[in-house]
């Protein structure tokens, strides 16, 4: 498993809604290959923005609600939160040039 | 942080179908596994797991609000509705060759599964 923490349902508007800083959602789900694929951009990203962007994950079969909450339907979905506001979001297996493209608009 | 728990793997006679099914299925459709058979590994395991669980191979890269009515309406079934249709697979399971991802196999042994997703 990766470095990012898991969130849950019940922690997700501390963790997410409520940080200072903008926030990058990795929904997943544990047989999912393309989630495997992208977990460690994900890892990469942390550590390149630490400090300025809180990576988390949310296992979308463990926490339905905030995945149905946020509409999710193809996995991976990675969103991104800023003020507690889902303020963009990329859909599948994508390059960390792309995501890291993404997150610096809102940083 | 929490401890993620370890996902259960599925029943050896489901994954042993549905690795013959993808073997069968790439050949006949011109489309190959993954470069990264690891991915390959996990689709295979979620689509079995799956049909463990709810009698058909519905999509593991999805989130369904209810798994057993997205049986029941069998677009999200593997073979899905767009891979059949027009060859696209989000799962990255099945791959044109045209597709940056794609690798040149288009078989994988039940063991080459297992010990990738034994890891998780």
């Amino acid at each position: 498993m990766s470095a990012a923490a898991q969130v849950t349902d019940s922690t997700f508007k501390q963790e997410v809604l409520e940080s200072d800083v903008p926030v990058l959602v990795d929904f997943w789900a544990p047989w999912c290959g393309p989630c495997r694929m992208v977990a460690p951009v994900v890892d990469e990203i942390s550590e390149q923005y630490v400090g300025q962007v809180k990576v988390v994950k949310v296992n979308t079969d463990e926490n339905p609600s905030v995945a149905s909450q946020y509409g999710i339907r193809s996995i991976p979905t990675l969103m991104i939160f800023k003020g507690g506001q889902r303020v963009d979001m990329v859909v599948g297996a994508v390059p960390k040039t792309t995501l890291a493209s993404t997150l610096e608009k809102y940083l | 942080m929490q401890t993620p728990e370890k996902p259960t793997q599925a029943t050896d006679k489901s994954l042993e179908a549905m690795r013959h099914f993808s073997e069968t299925y790439a050949k006949r459709t011109g489309t190959y596994f993954c470069a990264d058979l690891g991915v390959t590994a996990v689709v295979i395991e979620g689509l079995a797991k799956h049909k463990d669980e709810l009698g058909a191979p519905l999509c593991p890269c999805r989130h369904y609000e209810d798994k057993a009515a997205e049986v029941a309406a069998a677009y999200w079934n593997c073979p899905c509705v767009p891979m059949r249709e027009r060859k696209e697979c989000h799962c990255m399971l099945f791959l044109t060759p045209d597709n940056d991802f794609a690798g040149d196999q288009q078989e994988i042994s039940f063991e080459q599964v297992r010990t990738t997703t034994s890891q998780y």
